[in-house]
């Protein structure tokens, strides 16, 4: 038996499987039928067996370079390096898909065997509806659209091996999976919201029952977007991290809603509020992340007519109408259940913060939406081509993102229901006071631009309220329970770890905000052709050009400057390069890094003599805090996983209520 | 006022002051000018990179022309009509504000409005938050919650 036949046959296996789970899980629901869900059950774990099977097939495909399948002819060649083979599993679509399937089918054996414990009803509903997802991949993998295991014909001596770019650098280990785990988690939180919307619940016990897939899926999401800009920076050889390309825009989008929806759920927890809002965010989350798919894999971005060429474009336009248009109309139809209160009636609160908060994120939204398809829509109406880019976002987001920063000091700060001066003197005066220091500091380092001097003012800002608001746990925590600093500071976070991991995943964001803000303005760029030899300056740095050498690597061969950076107490050598790929007809720049906590000297080798190796044209940029960025995005990481943990069981209050001890009420101010 | 609010007064006006200052119109090298023409413009065979951001050799051609440009003392608008003639509108990376492309800059400031407009009606609407006398059941919760929360604050 072949790869391929294995492989095929065990997706052609999960799918009558996968269809019997949904129909017994239906089932289960109408009838009350526990033997049905155990069938449904049952049901998951073989679909999770089966396309993990898939998996393990197109693994052994790759790993023996059996060029018999397509996707392996296509995305590996025998010199491909073992660990960017064992990697192109998501290199190409429809190997990617295959690890949807998988993602997918793991979260629906867990919902089965462990959510349907908790809510029999609506988690049955919900595997249901997941089931019926799986369904759908399991259609496309198994007919041409998306068939990973299609085979080659005729089967060639070499496959052309995965995109030059796709193997120039280990985080592609990374980014591709954290991005579909991100995507894939988001699955539960709708599927129970669609659940609870055709059972015609009222209550917020999908919300509840979801919320940590909601956070991982937004904590994962964010990290594949910070690892995909690191990877952008270190492989694309352009100095930049995020250049608004409809790819990018695509993983972002979903994130920002997600983002929205984490606050406004708690909104919904603490007034029962927002429940149409926090239904709304939810379908729009998880249906921007099949327009993410939509996007990358279609093509239809960079031009409308790719489009029409591949099958698997109309095939997610069609799931994603059909999302959309069931969602909408659900939530329509069960509109009179969800009715509430008819307004939050304090405007200093924390909920009317997040609600606004909230309508920040989804204009940002919009404005990203808009900007990545207007392009699209115009070409296929009216056939003219334009471009918006980076010009465009950056003056439509900037603005957003700093309002956004600003909420974000503000919001925490204020109690629910509503505050009184006295409070808002208390929680304001020292990040007020904190935001001239920033200021202050932005401008004592000289830099440039009513932007950038806002957002170290508002950084500044937010992390003041980060600051107090440990100060005063841990304070409390001494006076209450007697622990030193440390161990309050760990007590905090371990016990409180919703509240106190989302204040770490605020710090982690300013550090990104400022590390942008200070990348964006003060970075300094010289371009210059050199003799061996020659040397050029850069900021308080000298960029000596050694020589220029050749390297041949089995997959592809290297001409690279061998340059030595000194200056400012560094002394580094860094080898910016070209690489020319079989594959590829244009050179793949690879640049040299010599990274530093205050700045990093990043290099290319933009161009150099091809006859005689005399010369070479260096382009070098030093950019400030570019490392934080990826820090902060570890920071914000660390906090989403603080905030999921599972917090230990509170030791019943109550009866220690009564005797509240008096230096507890004297430990507030 | 108390010292506190003062305070607060003090920072406020100074942060508004700094970023007042630093939003000052400063003159710009001729250096600075090209790259501002250069992000604008669109590097042709780049995925949506612009001339100034492209390490392509095409767009170091296309700089060197905006470089030229400047230095014969063209005005931006000349420059971007001529890239424009060149390879059409696709060429500028942000798109004009009159015409149909209007749109795209007119929905952000319109959703934004719109929906703040909306939530800030929603927020003032209704009752304020419950203040009314609580069960006793309710008290029982009520200050075990304070209790925990007095806790941890």
């Amino acid at each position: 038996m072949t790869w391929a036949d294995l492989g095929a046959s065990a997706l052609r296996a999960a799918l009558p499987i996968a269809i019997w789970g949904c129909g017994a899980a239906v089932y289960a629901v109408a009838r009350r039928d526990g033997r049905a869900l155990a069938s449904a059950r049952w049901a998951t774990v073989l679909v999770l067996a089966f396309i993990g099977l898939a998996v393990f097939a197109m693994e052994g495909a790759l790993l023996s370079h059996d060029f018999s399948i397509l996707y392996v002819a296509q995305n590996n060649a025998r010199e491909t390096p073992l660990f960017f083979t064992a990697i192109s599993l998501w290199a190409g679509l429809a190997g990617s898909i295959l690890l949807w399937a998988l993602v997918l089918a793991g979260a629906t054996a867990y919902v089965a065997w462990r959510g349907t414990r908790d809510l029999p009803r609506l988690a049955t509903t919900a595997l249901a509806i997941l089931l019926g997802m799986s369904v759908f991949f399991l259609l496309i993998m198994t007919t041409p659209v998306a068939d990973p295991f299609t085979r080659a014909d005729p089967v060639p001596a070499n496959g052309l091996g995965p995109n030059p770019l796709l193997q120039n650098h280990p985080l592609m280990a990374l980014h591709p999976p954290l991005l579909y785990l991100g995507y894939v988690l988001f699955s539960v939180p709708f599927a129970y919201a669609i659940a609870s919307l055709i059972l015609g619940e009222a209550g917020d016990r999908w919300l509840v029952a979801t919320r940590r897939f909601a956070l991982v899926s937004w904590g994962l999401l964010g990290l594949g977007i910070v690892v995909g800009s690191w990877w952008s920076y270190a492989v694309l050889g352009w100095g930049g991290y995020w250049a608004w390309d409809p790819v990018e825009n695509a993983a972002l989008m979903p994130w920002l809603v997600a983002t929205a929806y984490l606050h406004s759920v708690m909104v919904e927890e603490k007034r029962r509020l927002l429940r149409t809002w926090n239904l709304a965010l939810v379908v729009a989350t998880f249906a921007l992340t099949i327009l993410g798919t939509f996007l990358t894999r279609s093509g239809v971005v960079n031009s409308v007519h790719s489009f029409t060429q591949s099958a698997i474009g109309p095939v997610l336009l069609g799931y994603l109408a059909a999302i959309v248009v069931l969602s909408v109309g659900l939530i329509l139809w069960r509109m009179p259940r969800l009715a509430e209160a008819e307004g939050i009636g304090a405007p200093l609160s924390r909920e009317a913060i997040f609600l606004v908060q909230n309508v920040v994120f989804v204009a940002a939204t919009v404005t990203v939406l808009l900007g990545t398809l207007y392009p699209v829509f115009a070409e296929a109406l009216t056939g003219a081509q334009l471009s918006i880019g980076r010009p465009y976002f950056d003056r439509v987001e900037v603005p957003l993102a700093l309002a956004l920063l600003f909420l974000m000091g503000v919001g925490p700060q204020l109690p629910w229901h509503g505050a009184s001066r006295a409070t808002l003197e208390r929680q304001f005066t020292a990040p007020i006071l904190a935001a001239a220091a920033g200021a202050a500091v932005a401008l004592a380092a000289g830099l440039d631009g009513a932007f950038t001097v806002l957002t170290y003012a508002l950084a500044f800002f937010v992390a003041a309220t980060v600051v107090q608001e440990f100060a005063r746990g841990v304070r409390a925590r001494g006076t209450l329970h007697g622990e030193p600093p440390a161990v309050a500071f760990v007590n905090l976070l371990r016990r409180s770890g919703r509240r106190y991991g989302g204040y770490v995943v605020h710090l982690g964001i300013v550090v990104v905000a400022l590390a942008i803000a200070t990348s964006q303005a003060a970075t300094i760029q010289v371009e210059q052709t050199l003799s061996p030899g020659g040397s050029m300056t850069a900021g308080p740095y000298t960029i000596t050009f050694g020589a220029l050498r050749d390297a041949a690597e089995p997959q592809r061969d290297l001409v690279y400057a061998d340059l030595t950076v000194t200056g400012n107490g560094v002394q580094e050598n860094v080898r910016p390069a070209l690489a020319f790929y079989p594959n590829a007809t244009q050179a793949i720049g690879s640049p040299g890094i010599a990274p530093g906590p205050r700045e990093d000297v990043y290099t290319i080798l933009s161009a150099y003599d091809t006859r005689g190796s005399s010369w070479a044209t260096i382009r070098v940029l030093v950019m400030p805090l570019v490392s934080w960025l990826w820090i902060g995005g570890g920071i914000v990481g660390i906090g989403a996983l603080i905030a999921a943990l599972p917090q230990p069981k509170r030791r019943p209050v109550a009866q220690r209520a009564g005797a509240l001890p008096a230096e507890a009420e004297g430990a507030r101010m | 006022m108390s010292g506190r609010r003062l305070a607060m007064l003090v920072a406020v006006l100074a942060v508004a002051g700094a970023v007042a200052w630093s939003a000052l119109p400063r003159p710009e090298t001729q250096t600075e000018r090209v790259d501002r023409i250069a992000s604008q413009l669109r590097c042709v065979v780049c995925q949506g990179l612009s001339v100034r951001d492209s390490p392509s050799e095409t767009a170091r051609q296309m700089r060197a022309v905006v470089s030229q440009r400047v230095g014969e003392g063209r005005t931006d608008r000349q420059i971007f009509d001529e890239f424009r003639d060149a390879y059409g509108d696709w060429i500028i990376l942000s798109p004009p504000l009159l015409g149909w492309t209007g749109l795209i800059w007119l929905v952000p400031v319109a959703a934004l409005l719109l929906g703040l407009l909306l939530a800030v009606r929603w927020i003032r609407a209704g009752p304020p938050p419950p203040k009314a006398d609580p069960s006793p059941a309710d008290l029982a919760m009520l200050r075990e919650r304070a209790a925990r929360e007095e806790a941890l604050d």
